[in-house]
């Protein structure tokens, strides 16, 4: 059988039956397979909700969200051997770029010299952009400890702290990095495991849109003072969500209400929900966890309201687009 | 599995055998009808299992034929293999009036066989077989890289297409040029 002229019914069969990874090594076979894929496939790249590259030593691994899992399409790895068995070289957009295929895995391994990473990256960066479309987003997840991301376009910029065995032992390393860092600038969603006092660290340096963080440590007067912060309206400006959860104790929720820094609908009442799509997508979560507070705060600089929630060992803050007026007629 | 019988053409079939039906007996006397393919040989197929094929069961939906005028007429299908119908016949009996299971594991494991049902499963309309077996063809290629890609599923290369498409418009062009050629003779 030749797949490029049986009827279509037969090739799109076909190819809605295969995994991600194969769609993508078949596109590499020709010109006009890559076509057919991409007309035949748009509703199935249409619901891919995003593409992670998750960052590792030696260059990342990239996920699509599958139908109970995550599906992996393709893998980066550094090499500086010369001589490269199992290999096989394929032209991607002009460069030529070694891969191999291991026996039990069934996506592409992507090698390249360090000199050449950002570079091979960016190729297939681009590739993507054209195979699964621009509107899909693209996600790039790396650990503070590695320095390196890409110049992409579509892409956003997330940063995860605290691997199950990485512990951050070294306050100066963090607050270095948080405060030097090129790559903290430009994070926009961040998932964070601190296990010493670290927070308000952490939210000195935060100019991003969601933050989810898991603490041993989290001094009242630090959430307090954030929220002081945020309400003067000099800080935060692209704040939409966060979320601290304390692993030890839970948070004092009358220290907060006493502070006179909130507040309240009348108890009475149903405060609306404060949610929204999460930057940073895992497979089953698109969307960051509810908040649903009697307790809020105003922005001085433009009357927009933030939900505020203390509960049990954790503190959620959403920031709503509605001012105060919008905010309050929401309440039923 | 339904055994058959070397058949001498579609206007005079051969004696087919019957395919052996479900356990259950069906109350009302089922209508039977015949099929043949390249190698002439008729097999008997009740209705109940021919409607697993959408075009045969358009095509008998509304025939009302007799046992007899049945047998006489049997549906040739010269362009599918006489083994790869036997197959589909079977799979047909065997799934008649049953949900069919999420997976098929008695598909032929040869290629160019596997290919040959895809065509005519296709051709048939027969969904189900057609998404079982599509499924299998998808898994030939898991692990390979693009060139055995390539040869597995006999894809073209680029300069390949190229050349394919630059004789395609070759001939349409000269096509077109005939028929200018031959209305311009017309209008004389």
């Amino acid at each position: 059988m030749k797949l490029s002229t049986s009827p279509y019914l037969v090739q799109k069969e076909i190819l809605d039956n295969m995994k991600t990874s194969n769609l993508l090594l078949l596109s590499f076979v020709s010109r006009n397979m890559k076509k057919l894929i991409k007309s035949s496939q748009i509703e199935r790249f249409k619901n891919i909700s995003h593409i992670m590259y998750k960052n590792r030593r030696f260059g990342p691994k990239v996920t699509v969200p599958g139908k109970y899992s995550l599906d992996t399409i393709m893998e980066f790895t550094e090499s500086r051997k010369k001589t490269k068995n199992n290999y096989f070289q394929l032209n991607v957009s002009g460069k030529v770029i070694d891969f191999r295929l291991f026996k039990n895995c069934n996506y592409p391994e992507a090698s390249f010299h360090p000199s050449d990473k950002e570079s091979v990256i960016e190729t297939i960066h681009n590739y993507f952009l054209d195979f699964f479309g621009d509107t899909v987003e693209y996600q790039w997840e790396t650990y503070y400890d590695e320095k390196f991301i890409p110049n992409l376009p579509n892409l956003t910029l997330s940063i995860s702290v605290g691997r199950v065995y990485f512990e951050i032992t070294e306050l100066e390393d963090l607050e270095s990095f948080f405060a030097s860092s090129p790559i903290f600038n430009h994070v926009e969603s961040v998932r964070l495991m601190l296990y010493s006092n670290t927070v308000p660290i952490f939210l000195r340096h935060f100019q991003g849109r969601q933050a989810f963080l898991r603490c041993n440590e989290c001094a009242i007067l630090d959430l307090i003072e954030f929220i002081n912060r945020w309400k003067s309206g000099e800080e935060y400006q692209m704040l939409e969500h966060l979320i601290i959860i304390l692993l030890s104790n839970g948070i004092p929720q009358n220290q907060i209400l006493n502070a006179n820094v909130v507040k309240l609908i009348d108890a009475t009442k149903t405060p609306p929900t404060h949610t929204l799509p999460k930057v940073l997508k895992s497979a089953y979560s698109l969307s960051t966890d509810p908040i649903t507070s009697h307790s809020y705060v105003v922005r001085e600089t433009d009357n927009r309201v933030a939900s505020v929630s203390v509960q049990g060992k954790s503190f959620c803050f959403g920031v709503w687009k509605e001012t105060e007026e919008e905010f309050l007629r929401m309440v039923t | 599995m339904s055994s058959t019988e070397q058949g001498t053409s579609s206007a005079a079939p051969a004696e087919p055998t019957t395919a052996p039906e479900s356990a259950a007996a069906p109350e009302v006397p089922e209508s039977f009808y015949y099929v043949h393919g390249k190698d002439k040989v008729v097999h008997k197929v009740s209705a109940g299992a021919l409607q697993h094929s959408a075009l045969i069961h358009g095509m008998i939906s509304n025939l009302g034929y007799t046992e007899e005028q049945a047998k006489a007429n049997p549906f040739p299908f010269e362009n599918i293999d006489g083994d790869i119908l036997q197959m589909v016949v079977d799979w047909c009996n065997q799934h008649k009036g049953k949900p069919t299971p999420p997976e098929d594991t008695n598909l032929p494991k040869q290629k160019e066989k596997l290919f040959d049902l895809v065509l005519a499963v296709n051709y048939l309309e027969i969904k189900e077989l057609l998404t079982y077996c599509c499924k299998q063809v998808a898994m030939m290629v898991k692990g390979k890289s693009p060139e055995e890609i390539r040869e597995i599923w006999m894809i073209p290369t680029d300069a390949e297409d190229e050349a394919a498409e630059k004789e395609a418009k070759k001939r349409a062009g000269k096509e077109a040029a005939g028929e200018t050629a031959a209305a311009a003779g017309d209008a004389k």
